[in-house]
């Protein structure tokens, strides 16, 4: 078992509070993604559960016991580092079993166990080199084979692609994910690329000013986000934010419409919604460039070819920006008058406080 | 073909001409800068020059009416009275065992304590920071009185042990090293908690192998100034078979007064092996010498 369990966990550099009453769940075998924007607490969190920082209020549980007055080697955590921080006057082989070597477990194990975990991740040939003699991605591997050998409980990986180069960061990631497959250990990934977090997680920790704004499935955190936050945090291009001008009830749900335009129907409940300052949350993708002149008014302002798609950044009557797709091959130029269909099933409403309203998922669904 | 090769030749010509124009507008200054130099050079190098054809020329005609460069006959005379009638063998052990010795604590002792302040959070830490660099401000002359009193009171002088321990002293070492150890990541040392290494696992195995060079500069710096250091190793010891070759060579003379050529054998004997070293370790002492100026290097 090495489920962790963080209750109400807090933490402050003297008046500074960067952490505040943190509390989840953490299932054996899951690969959980903390993200977030800097400065929003993610890698103080890892840091807290590795034991490299002390908590200064809660607890913290790994496999049922207590860890978070224990010292880091305590735990059965091993961690992953950004830099990989792999010792550079020492070999990739003595990298790998320094941490062996300092518990006394015997040289013949020592070296099978080394022998594994660089077979697992193809780094044999590299055994008798220094660091200084790999390429990012070979320290990054050492670095994962470093904590492997260890047999640890959960492995904690705090921001590990950030220094590879964009192709092998995402060769990195997807043998990330096959290694999570194969060992099913628990892993903790800390990242503010929110394309690591959707492909690599089971669930997603978002983070946001020193507080988790959401967990969930990365599907859930995509479709159905918490909080305006969350929307506006996932997804690329960000979630379009257009200010409601009045919203009425039809048939149980809320139809809404902008000044001077023509309403849209929504899938969100009408009842329980606030009335005032509310905003209306739809992704590009449910924003297409209307070709038979229905929807809603906007002027091109950018137009982006992406090859499969393209996103036109548009201006409303009101000045607010709104980003629609259309087709990939289109003929839409900057200046253009064009309307916008904006499916209302997938659009949510965000309160002044930034509390999210869905539409009510269908039983099963 | 032909056009090609005259285009070539064009080209060499264009660049050699630069060249020679670069080197004209170098010439004035760069000449000026050499000629000084060269100038500060045999200044500060005559003096070794002379003491060492000096210490080859018999001692008939070391003082002589006239400026002789190089020795009329060349003698080892001097060489071999020095070796034959001084005690320069057991000189020779023991600087080398003082030496050594002050080298080897000072380096263990000043690496931990800097490792200490550096990594470990303890209280009084400031302090004693404050304290290591206050004691830089004394200079160790005006504590030689008490030197003497302290180490006679243990019985100490004329010993080794006697001659070392006032030696090591060194709160520069402590500052290079804690610096050094300041600058190590932070990762590393949490890379190795992480990997359950003791203080002194992290502190030999990880931040001393990380900082070799800085201790190899140091211990040759330390070693030569332990050499030749002249007046505590004077003072701390009057018997001649427990002197070391800088107090021993004052010894080189005998009841018909100053003999020039042997005092100068024994001058460049005692210098013999820092020469050395310091030919050998010549890019290391540099480097610890910006080092502890404060200079990384």
């Amino acid at each position: 078992m090495s489920d962790i369990v963080l209750k109400d966990v807090s933490k402050s550099f003297g008046a500074v509070s960067v952490l505040d009453r943190v509390s989840m769940r953490i299932e054996s075998g899951e690969f959980i993604v903390f993200l977030g924007p800097s400065g929003c607490g993610k890698s103080t969190l890892l840091r807290m559960i590795a034991g490299l920082e002390e908590v200064t209020e809660g607890e913290i549980h790994l496999g049922g016991r207590r860890v978070d007055q224990l010292p880091p080697n305590e735990r059965g955590v091993a961690m992953v580092f950004q830099n990989y921080a792999l010792y550079p006057h020492m070999t990739v082989r003595n990298n790998m079993s320094f941490g062996l070597q300092n518990v006394g477990t015997p040289k013949v194990e020592i070296i099978q166990r080394v022998n594994d975990a660089a077979r697992m991740l193809e780094i044999e040939h590299l055994l008798d080199r220094k660091p200084a003699q790999l390429s990012g991605g070979q320290r990054q591997r050492v670095a994962i084979g470093r904590a492997i050998v260890r047999d640890p409980k959960a492995f904690l990986l705090d921001e590990p692609l950030s220094n590879l180069d964009a192709g092998l960061r995402v060769r990195t990631r997807l043998e990330l994910a096959q290694l999570h497959h194969r060992i099913k250990a628990t892993m903790i990934f800390v990242t503010h690329d929110q394309t690591e977090a959707m492909t690599l997680a089971t669930r997603i920790v978002v983070m946001n000013n020193r507080q988790i704004e959401q967990i969930g499935t990365p599907m859930e955190v995509y479709s159905r986000p918490a909080t305006r936050f969350v929307a506006g945090f996932v997804g690329s291009p960000a979630m379009n934010f257009v200010p409601i001008k009045s919203i009425t009830d039809v048939g149980g749900n809320a139809s809404i419409s902008f000044a001077g335009q023509p309403p849209i129907h929504t899938a969100v409940p009408f009842g329980g919604l606030p009335k005032n300052n509310l905003t209306l949350g739809i992704r590009a993708e449910a924003a297409r460039i209307s070709q038979d002149g229905s929807g809603i008014e906007g002027v091109v302002d950018v137009v982006e070819r992406l090859g499969e798609r393209t996103l036109v950044y548009c201006r409303l009557p009101d000045q607010t920006t709104l980003v629609a797709e259309d087709n990939g091959v289109s003929a839409i130029q900057p200046g253009d008058a064009v309307r916008i269909a904006l499916d209302g099933n997938v659009a949510m409403i965000f309160d002044e406080a930034g509390k999210a309203y869905h539409a009510v998922v269908q039983q099963g669904g | 073909m032909s056009a090609v090769e005259s285009q070539s030749a064009d080209a060499k010509a264009a660049t050699s001409s630069a060249r020679s124009r670069a080197i004209k507008s170098l010439d004035i200054g760069g000449l000026i800068l050499t000629l000084i130099t060269v100038i500060f050079a045999v200044l500060w190098a005559f003096p070794i020059y002379w003491g060492m054809v000096t210490s080859l020329k018999p001692e008939s005609q070391v003082i002589s009416d006239t400026v002789e460069f190089l020795p009329r006959t060349w003698s080892f005379e001097a060489y071999w009275h020095v070796m034959v009638n001084t005690m320069i063998g057991r000189w020779y052990v023991n600087s080398l065992v003082t030496s050594l010795g002050v080298t080897a604590i000072t380096l263990v002792t000043s690496a931990l304590t800097a490792y200490a302040l550096s990594q470990l959070r303890f209280p009084g830490r400031t302090v004693l920071w404050f304290l290591i660099l206050a004691s830089f401000m004394v200079p160790l002359t005006a504590l030689i009185v008490n030197h003497f009193i302290l180490m006679a009171q243990l019985s100490l002088i004329n010993t080794w042990m006697g001659v070392i321990l006032p030696q090591l002293i060194h709160p520069v070492v402590i500052i290079v090293y804690k610096n050094f150890f300041d600058s190590v990541p932070k990762e590393y040392r949490e890379a190795a908690k992480m990997d359950s290494a003791s203080e002194w696992r992290i502190f030999s195995r990880i931040y001393l192998p990380m900082n070799w060079g800085v201790t190899t500069a140091l211990s040759i710096v330390i070693f030569i100034g332990a050499w030749n250091n002249f007046l505590w190793p004077f003072l701390a010891v009057s018997r001649p078979e427990m002197m070391n070759v800088a107090v021993g060579i004052t010894q080189v003379n005998d009841a018909f007064g100053v003999q020039y050529a042997r005092e100068l054998a024994g001058a460049m004997m005692a210098a013999m092996l820092v020469a050395v070293l310091y030919l050998i370790f010549q890019r290391r002492v540099t480097q610890a010498i910006m080092l502890s100026a404060g200079v990384k290097g």
